[in-house]
C-alpha cells in the first residue's frame, strides 16, 4: 500500500500532466461553446467514449501494472473526478463558469473541457514519474513492446491528445472548404511521410523498443494503421464538436485529412513517447 | 492460485478512497445530469425574452440596462436586440446591442444608449433575429 505522501506525489503529478496537456483548450472559445451548444446526451456519449479510452490506456500502461481489472476502473473513475475538478476550477479562475449560469451551460462547458484534462491526469500519472516501472507489464508482448491492442489505444490517446487541441477552431473548417483536392493529397502523402519518419527513420526515443523492424512490410503496415487510427480519431473528434453537421461529405473528409496531420502526429509520437 | 488472488486485491490509503469517492460522485452526478438533461430538454427553438432597466445619464448619453433571457431548449447565436425610444418628434431614435451567444436558459446583460433623455417616454425593446450555431 502506498503511503498518503505518495499518493499525493501521484495526483500532484496527474493534475501538473492535466494542465500540461489541456491547457490550450481551456483557452479557446471553441470550446467553451460545444459545451452549451451540444445536445447534452452528444456530451455524455463524449464521457462515455473518453471513459473507454482511459480504461485502455490504465490497463495497457498505468502506472500499477500488477492490478486487476477492478483496479483499473477505480484508478480511470478517480482520473475522471480529477479532470472534472481541475476544469471547473480552471474555468472558474478564467471566468468563463459563474455560479450564476444555468446549470446545463456550467456542467456542459465543466464536461467538454474535463475530458481531455482527465486524459492528460492519467498521461502525466504514468508517464511523469521517475519510479521503476512493474516488470510484468501485461500489455507487454514478446517482442519487448506492448502487443497489437495496446499500440493501438496508446496511439489512439496520443492521436486525440494532439488533436483535440485544433479539432474545435474554426481554422479547420476554413482550410477545409478552401484547399485544393492536390494539396490534400499532398497533406494525406505527409502524415504518412512524418508517421514513418517518427516511427522507422529518425531514432526517436522508444522506437527501437517498441516498434517491429523485422521487414519491410512492417513499416508498411505500422505506417498505414498507425494513420488509420489518426483518422479515425480525427473523425470522431470532428463529429463530436459538430463539425459534420449539416457539411457535404467532401468537406468532412477534406475536414478529417486536415486534422489528420495534427493526429499522425499525436498518433505516431505517442506510441514512442507514451509507452 | 492464493498468491495472485491476494495480489489482485485492491490496496488503497484513505486518501485514495476518498479520492475515488470524489471521482465516482463527480463522474455519476454529470453523465446523470447529461442524461436527465437531454431526456427532459424537448428542442424548443430559443423563446428569447428582453427585458429593461431604469434608463440613467451618464455625462456623454442616456443608457438603459437591457437584460435578455433565453426560455427556449437551444443555444441562440448572435442575437440582436433593438430598443426604439418613442414620443418624440420626427424619426424615433434607436439603439441596438448583439449579444454573441445566449445559452439555452441562459440571461445576458448589456446597455443600449441614446442621445435624448429616455426617462418618461416610451421605449420598446425587440429581438430582430438570431442564428442556429
Amino acid at each position: 500500500m502506498r503511503t498518503v505522501t505518495e499518493s499525493l506525489r501521484e495526483y500532484a503529478r496527474g493534475v501538473a500532466g492535466g494542465l500540461l496537456f489541456s491547457l490550450p483548450l481551456l483557452y479557446t472559445m471553441e470550446v467553451w461553446w460545444a459545451g452549451f451548444t451540444s445536445h447534452p446526451w452528444r456530451l455524455a456519449a463524449y464521457v462515455a467514449a473518453t471513459f473507454a479510452l482511459l480504461l485502455g490506456y490504465n490497463y495497457y500502461l498505468g502506472l500499477r501494472r500488477d492490478t486487476g481489472f477492478g483496479e483499473v476502473v477505480i484508478d480511470s473513475v478517480e482520473e475522471m473526478g480529477l479532470g472534472l475538478l481541475v476544469a471547473f476550477l480552471i474555468l472558474w479562475l478564467l471566468g468563463r463558469v459563474t455560479l450564476d449560469q444555468p446549470t446545463t451551460e456550467i456542467v456542459g462547458k465543466t464536461t467538454v473541457e474535463a475530458m481531455t484534462v482527465a486524459i492528460g491526469v492519467s498521461v502525466g500519472t504514468s508517464q511523469l514519474g521517475a519510479e521503476g516501472v512493474g516488470e510484468d507489464d501485461k500489455g507487454v508482448g514478446d517482442e519487448g513492446g506492448p502487443h497489437f491492442g495496446g499500440q493501438v489505444v496508446i496511439a489512439l490517446c496520443g492521436a486525440v491528445l494532439f488533436a483535440a487541441n485544433v479539432a474545435p477552431t474554426e481554422e479547420i473548417v476554413m482550410i477545409a472548404v478552401e484547399v485544393s483536392a492536390w494539396r490534400l493529397l499532398g497533406l494525406v502523402l505527409l502524415s504518412l511521410a512524418l508517421s514513418a519518419l517518427i516511427l522507422y527513420y529518425s531514432e526517436f526515443a522508444g522506437s527501437k523498443k517498441f516498434v517491429r523492424f523485422d521487414a519491410r512490410h512492417d513499416v508498411l503496415v505500422g505506417t498505414v494503421i498507425t494513420y488509420a487510427v489518426a483518422l479515425l480519431a480525427s473523425a470522431a473528434i470532428l463529429a463530436f464538436f459538430g463539425r459534420f453537421d449539416g457539411q457535404a461529405l467532401a468537406t468532412c473528409v477534406a475536414q478529417t485529412v486536415v486534422l489528420g496531420v495534427a493526429a499522425t502526429l499525436g498518433a505516431s509520437a505517442g506510441r514512442l513517447l507514451l509507452q | 492460485m492464493t498468491k495472485k488472488e491476494k495480489r489482485r486485491q485492491v490496496e488503497k490509503n484513505w486518501l485514495e478512497w476518498v479520492v475515488f469517492g470524489v471521482g465516482l460522485a463527480l463522474v455519476a452526478g454529470t453523465l446523470g445530469y447529461l442524461i436527465y438533461d437531454g431526456a427532459t430538454a424537448d428542442g424548443v427553438p430559443p423563446s428569447i425574452e428582453v427585458k429593461l432597466g431604469e434608463p440613467r445619464p451618464t455625462g456623454h448619453n442616456f443608457i438603459v440596462p437591457v437584460t435578455v433571457t433565453n426560455h427556449g431548449d437551444q443555444t441562440a447565436e448572435g442575437v440582436t436586440v433593438e430598443v426604439t425610444l418613442g414620443g418624440g418628434a420626427g424619426e424615433p431614435e434607436r439603439g441596438e446591442f448583439a449579444v454573441a451567444f445566449l445559452p439555452r436558459r441562459a440571461t445576458r446583460e448589456g446597455w443600449v444608449a441614446f442621445r435624448t433623455d429616455p426617462r418618461g417616454k416610451s421605449l420598446t425593446p425587440r429581438v430582430l433575429g438570431y442564428e442556429k450555431p
